[in-house]
């Protein structure tokens, strides 16, 4: 029997070592000495609650707000993942409240359920940073978030003017059932309203770049002419290219994706497998910047709208195009190649 | 007015049943009634075809290239079913594998001679730890394959950092900049055969041999019908259980790394979300194939005929762009119209 329990009890100890390990790095700051109050040597503790990192567009979201903080070595940031659970959030935010801390970010998975978590946070004192998608009510300090309507607005107008009017696109859509998804849909077909512009093929992807590829080989088996893919994401278009170079029509294709995310649209780009992605932008830096706000004390608006920007091989380089409103598009009607 | 038409008209009444009878005989073989769940799944496809789509051939080879990532899956899981197991870690191996191998041909630059038996064997040993966990220690397969599910991922995740892998790396200054794609990738996701096979669908049908020739040709095959069949006889019959378990475990974990560099190849990636819920696909495929859950009984055969059932029904609802909600309805029902049509008639079937 002792050897049984002996095994037992290292097994114990290693998971013990393993949990220390991994928590390790997750203690705050704060504890770890620096008395309050001592003017700029002061450590803030933020606590940002992500809902999925298993989306990459929100990994970069997280990876903005530290590189953001990592400017600010008075800036302490603990990141928690909900994965893409609305009750684990609630209990993420729940616990950074118990902890203390003296700034917290949340980009909510839902509205309803986290609205009255974050309002309790925001009534014990807690100044509160939303991302990306709202929540009810006033009980906040900022709302930072981009307009998924206007981007797909502008991605219409983008498309009418490269086709010179008149067309025929596949458009890949993300979860319908979702805000973005609808979004990026009603802005879009608004953005292409005015011209002649048909969409002749339209899928749920479900924002998965293998699926998109799969709705994009039906597409093309079915329709001899297609001449440009609207993906409300890069992954999609790029999905779609794939399916496109597998059949030989990569190159009567215009692609066109939402999100432009460094280490995917914008090199999407720049391979040429995109020919415009339009950026969604995370708002971390934009977090970090209000919060350094707060904590000095100012007062700051209820709510920014992100501005976009789109990129296309042009103007890359240059850090893309900024948008003020969806009307500034540019772009030149392709010219047709061969007969 | 005559008898004589009537007579003949029972006749060919009599003559009639008669054949029926001799049909629902035939039917009483798993495989045919497999076949007769995809035929009607086709006749679905020619009445629906999509402006003709249906009839080119090139729907086809992409529908049997779509399906091939998740046939692959279907075959392992088709060995530990039959021994009355499951393995649900099989969608996380393949996102894993996926991950592995991208970091390894991408951002390392290995040859694939290196990495893909390095790939494989990593697969493998995912199945052989959870095979020796259910063999050894007598855990659910469930409960084991579970946890493997919920590891692997984390793996996968932790080691890619929650980014995919792919060509456009980060440079020291911040920027990214894209490596060329290993010609790997390419030749993984090509085609063959004046471009009508595309190569992952001769790798799913190379696992499809593999396996056939593990449960027909080896006596390790009668080995896992024997535990699926009843445990307790085939250990009092001399079946090394144990090892026999843990090897059927091993090959699940190995066709899913198989399939794991497919899917990196396919997406010119490696995804770590990838292949999540992959693994209900694969135990549908093999379920409506006919396999029995409760073990013992199944083919390889038929797991590939209910691969082309799952994928034909895919297809036909991609080339007809019926919405999500409905999509997701329709698969429901009709994945239970063909388990009905699977079920073994008369007392005592299971």
């Amino acid at each position: 029997m002792m050897w049984k329990f002996g095994r037992r009890s290292a097994l114990l100890v290693a998971l013990v070592t393993l949990l220390t390990a991994c928590g390790g790095g997750e203690q705050p700051a704060r504890e770890e000495g620096q008395p309050s109050g001592v003017g700029e040597t002061e450590t803030f503790v933020i606590g940002m609650s992500q809902c999925n990192l298993g989306e990459p567009w929100r990994v970069q979201m997280n990876a903005d707000i530290k590189a953001a903080a990592a400017l600010h070595p008075h800036l302490k940031v603990l990141f928690k993942d909900a994965g893409n659970d609305t009750l684990t959030q609630r209990a993420h935010v729940e616990e950074f409240v118990n902890q203390g801390v003296d700034v917290l970010i949340c980009s909510p998975k839902e509205a309803a359920p986290l609205t009255d978590p974050l309002k309790k946070a925001y009534e014990a004192g807690i100044p509160v940073i939303v991302l990306d998608r709202a929540v009810f009510g006033e009980a906040f300090t900022q709302f930072i978030g981009a307009d998924n309507k206007l981007i797909g607005e502008a991605a219409g107008r983008w498309a009418a003017l490269k086709l010179d009017g008149q067309g025929k696109v596949v458009e890949l859509k993300g979860l319908m059932t979702s805000v973005p998804g609808q979004d990026r849909n009603a802005g879009f077909r608004a953005g292409i309203a005015e011209s002649d512009l048909e969409v002749i093929f339209e899928a749920d992807m479900e924002w998965l770049g293998p699926k998109a590829r799969e709705e994009m080989e039906s597409a093309l088996a079915r329709f001899e002419q297609i001449d440009l893919v609207y993906g409300h994401n890069d992954p999609a278009a790029q999905g779609a290219y794939l399916a496109a170079r597998a059949a030989g029509r990569e190159k009567d294709i215009i692609f066109v994706g939402i999100d432009g995310l460094p280490q995917e649209g914008q090199v999407m780009v720049r391979e040429g497998v995109l020919d415009v992605c339009f950026e969604y932008p995370t708002g971390g830096a934009q977090a970090i910047a209000t919060a350094l706000e707060v904590l000095e004390g100012k007062e700051v608006p209820r709510e920014i709208v992100l501005p976009s920007r789109y990129f296309t091989a042009d103007n890359l380089e240059g850090g893309g195009e900024w948008l003020e409103k969806p009307s500034d598009v540019k772009a030149k009607p392709r010219v047709k190649s061969g007969p | 007015m005559s008898w004589r038409p009537i007579r003949s008209g029972m006749n060919v009444i009599s003559k009639w049943l008669h054949s029926f009878r001799a049909l629902s005989n035939m039917m009483a073989a798993p495989l045919i009634r497999a076949a007769l769940a995809l035929v009607v799944i086709l006749l679905l496809g020619a009445v629906f075809h999509a402006d003709g789509a249906f009839f080119d051939w090139n729907t086809h080879r992409d529908m049997l290239r779509q399906v091939s990532v998740y046939g692959m899956l279907a075959c392992g899981m088709t060995l530990v079913i039959i021994t009355a197991g499951i393995d649900l870690s099989v969608g996380s191996v393949l996102g894993l594998v996926a991950v592995l191998f991208s970091m390894m041909t991408i951002h390392q630059g290995w040859s694939p001679y290196v990495a893909i038996p390095l790939c494989l064997s990593a697969g493998a040993l995912c199945g052989l730890v959870s095979g020796a966990l259910v063999a050894r220690y007598a855990l659910q397969p469930f409960i084991v394959t579970l946890a493997m599910m919920v590891f692997a991922r984390g793996l996968a995740k932790s080691l890619s950092g929650g980014q995919k892998i792919s060509t456009y790396i980060q440079s020291e200054a911040g920027h990214f900049e894209s490596v060329p794609l290993p010609p790997i990738f390419s030749t993984l996701d090509n085609r063959i055969l004046g471009g009508n096979v595309a190569v992952v669908t001769v790798l799913f049908l190379l696992c499809v041999a593999i396996t056939w020739v593990v449960l027909r040709r080896l006596r390790v095959g009668r080995y896992l019908y024997a535990i699926g069949g009843n445990e307790t006889s085939a250990h009092l019959s001399g079946v090394p259980v144990g090892r026999v378990k843990i090897l059927a475990y091993g090959l699940s974990g190995f066709f899913a790394a198989v399939a794991g560099i497919c899917q990196a190849a396919q997406e010119t990636q490696g995804d770590p979300e990838a292949g999540a819920t992959y693994e209900l696909t694969a135990i549908a495929i093999v379920v409506i194939g006919g396999t029995s859950l409760m073990g013992g009984r199944g083919s390889v055969l038929l797991t590939l005929l209910g691969a082309l059932t799952i994928g034909y029904l895919e297809k036909i609802l991609s080339l007809n762009a019926v919405g999500e909600s409905s999509r997701l309805m329709l698969t429901g029902a009709i994945i239970i119209a063909a388990v009905l049509l699977q079920r073994r008639q008369g007392p005592g079937a299971r």
